[in-house]
């Protein structure tokens, strides 16, 4: 039988299922740990009344992120989650496609939607940086292809390289 | 006195009593939060990044041709009284005049157009119009935005549009925002029951110099609060439905007020304000704003108060701390700021 995926004891009796950012994310529970969490299983009936589970969203990734995931952190500019929480900033842009899933929660409880349907930006010309970003930049990338060299991921290596051609020539 | 003060105009035309109901609405302001791919957000950059960022920033505004004469500030060149008087002007946020980073400002000569560089994002972009002009303010700020958007990388995301350091503030990155003036309202003590039913449209309502400040003279600023979801349009037509309703109710107070007995206790108030104006030896700004409020809608009421709205609308901005010391042309300690303003609204009262 399986166990519950939070206690690790009791057998499990609910799988919650929850579909975030077009992916299905899903927990196997105990009737007690689900009953912390927030989903009310009526005893009797066996039905449990989705307004909890709605109202208790905001909650979900509080307490059904794993010790693991908790620790959750944006590998491009080293924004952990709970700073996030903490301030309401993000660090970079990345840090969207870090925390996607709980975003999305946070963006339909803020905007009531949680897809941009306004203006689309197609992008600019050649940008005119400085020589000390383009020689930061320039390091970065370098970087980037040795450990995807040393990952033996060439395709991503051969990808960063042309993005280190195009940044070099701009730089004449 | 500083540079920067003989460099600005002494009248804004964005202050003029124009536009549509001008007698309700001061200004109209629609603002873009941007940010430049390949950076972190203001709060995580490094400061020799934020440095190039204000330099892409003010060669891209210097390059669309939309800041012909236009003033190009570094927040660390300026002094405090400087920054507050462009706060007062709300060319830039209280925000970005307290913060230690390279940051900076361009402002156009007219003081309708203007883009903060490393505020909370890198870039605010924003437009100030007369009156209740939403589409004019939106048309403007889009052309600002789309110049510097064709030469400067922003963050962008199909799932959430323009990404912001904020999430309140991503998908189209608009703030569409209206100060307007309601004192019949707040007189009535309508303006809970009215804040309260703006909440539920969606609408935030805040102090006069925006986030987080007090409301002085029954001036509201009324804003949008989601920005993602809709199309940049409909959150246009969204406000414009809102703050026409706002407009209603606000003539709908102001008339009660004119009826029956009502009508001499409007009366004495209002002209008892204007006489505090005209009369007055020292003046808080606070003190000036609540008469002032009385008196200006005095003048919309039709009534000789001295003044017309313009100038009315002008001195709301003049009378202000930092104005007042740009104009006495020295640091003054908030009693002489007192006895100033007392004495310059008297001479144009007279």
């Amino acid at each position: 039988m399986k166990l519950c995926e939070d206690c690790r004891k009791a057998p499990a009796v609910v799988f919650l299922k929850l579909a975030v950012n077009n992916k299905v994310t899903g927990m196997h529970l105990c009737q007690a740990c689900a009953a912390k969490k927030g989903v009310a299983l009526s005893s009797e009936t066996g039905i449990f009344n989705i307004s909890d589970i709605v109202g208790n969203i905001s909650g979900y990734f509080n307490d059904f992120l794993p010790p693991e995931r908790k620790m959750l952190a944006c590998p491009a500019c080293g924004l952990k989650y709970s700073q996030f929480k903490e301030t309401g900033r993000l660090g970079c842009p990345d840090c969207y496609k870090s925390f996607g899933p709980q975003l999305t929660e946070l963006m339909a409880r803020i905007h009531g939607s949680t897809r941009h349907t306004g203006r689309i930006y197609t992008g600019c010309g050649a940008l005119k940086l400085s020589k000390a970003e383009a020689a930061r930049r320039a390091e970065t990338l370098k970087a980037a292809i040795k450990a995807a060299v040393g990952k033996e991921d060439f395709e991503a290596a051969a990808r960063l390289r042309d993005a280190l051609r195009e940044l070099e020539s701009r730089r004449g | 006195m500083a540079e920067i003060f003989k460099g600005f105009r002494p009248y804004v035309t964005w202050a003029n009593a124009r536009g549509a109901w001008p007698e309700m609405i001061f200004s109209t302001r629609v603002r873009f939060a941007r940010n430049l791919d390949g950076f972190a957000f203001t709060n995580r950059a490094a400061p020799d990044r934020l440095a190039e960022i204000r330099r892409l920033a003010f060669a891209a505004a210097k390059e669309s041709g939309l800041f012909p004469r236009g003033h190009y500030l570094k927040m660390e060149a300026l002094g405090a009284l400087e920054k507050n008087f462009l706060a007062e002007r709300h060319h830039i946020s209280p925000v970005l005049a307290a913060t230690a980073c390279p940051a900076g400002a361009v402002v156009a000569n007219d003081e309708d157009l203007s883009v903060m560089v490393n505020e909370e994002d890198h870039l605010r972009l924003q437009c100030l119009s007369a009156g209740f002009a939403i589409e004019d303010a939106f048309k403007a700020a889009l052309k600002l935005d789309e110049a510097l958007g064709a030469k400067l990388p922003y963050s962008f995301g199909e799932e959430f549009g323009f990404l912001t350091a904020c999430p309140t503030n991503a998908g189209t990155g608009i703030r569409i925002s209206c100060l307007a003036h309601l004192p019949a309202m707040a007189r009535l003590g309508r303006m809970p029951a009215a804040l309260e039913s703006l909440s539920r449209l969606g609408v935030i309502a805040r102090g006069i110099y925006g986030e987080g400040t007090y409301v002085l003279g029954d001036f509201y600023q009324i804003a949008n609060a989601a920005c993602l979801g809709r199309s940049e349009e409909e959150f246009c037509r969204n406000m414009d439905t809102v703050v026409r309703n706002l407009i209603r109710q606000e003539i709908d107070a102001r008339e009660l007020l004119l009826k029956g007995p009502a009508k001499l206790k409007t009366e004495d108030a209002v002209y008892r304000a204007a006489g505090l104006l005209r009369c007055a030896r020292t003046l808080s700004y606070s003190e000036f704003m609540q008469s002032m409020s009385l008196a200006r809608m005095g003048v919309a009421m039709g009534w000789d108060m001295g003044l017309d709205l313009s100038t009315f609308n002008q001195l709301t901005l003049l009378m202000q701390p930092a104005h007042i010391q740009a104009a006495a042309g020295r640091a003054l300690a908030p009693a002489e700021r007192d006895a100033f303003r007392a004495d310059s609204l008297r001479k144009k009262l007279q």
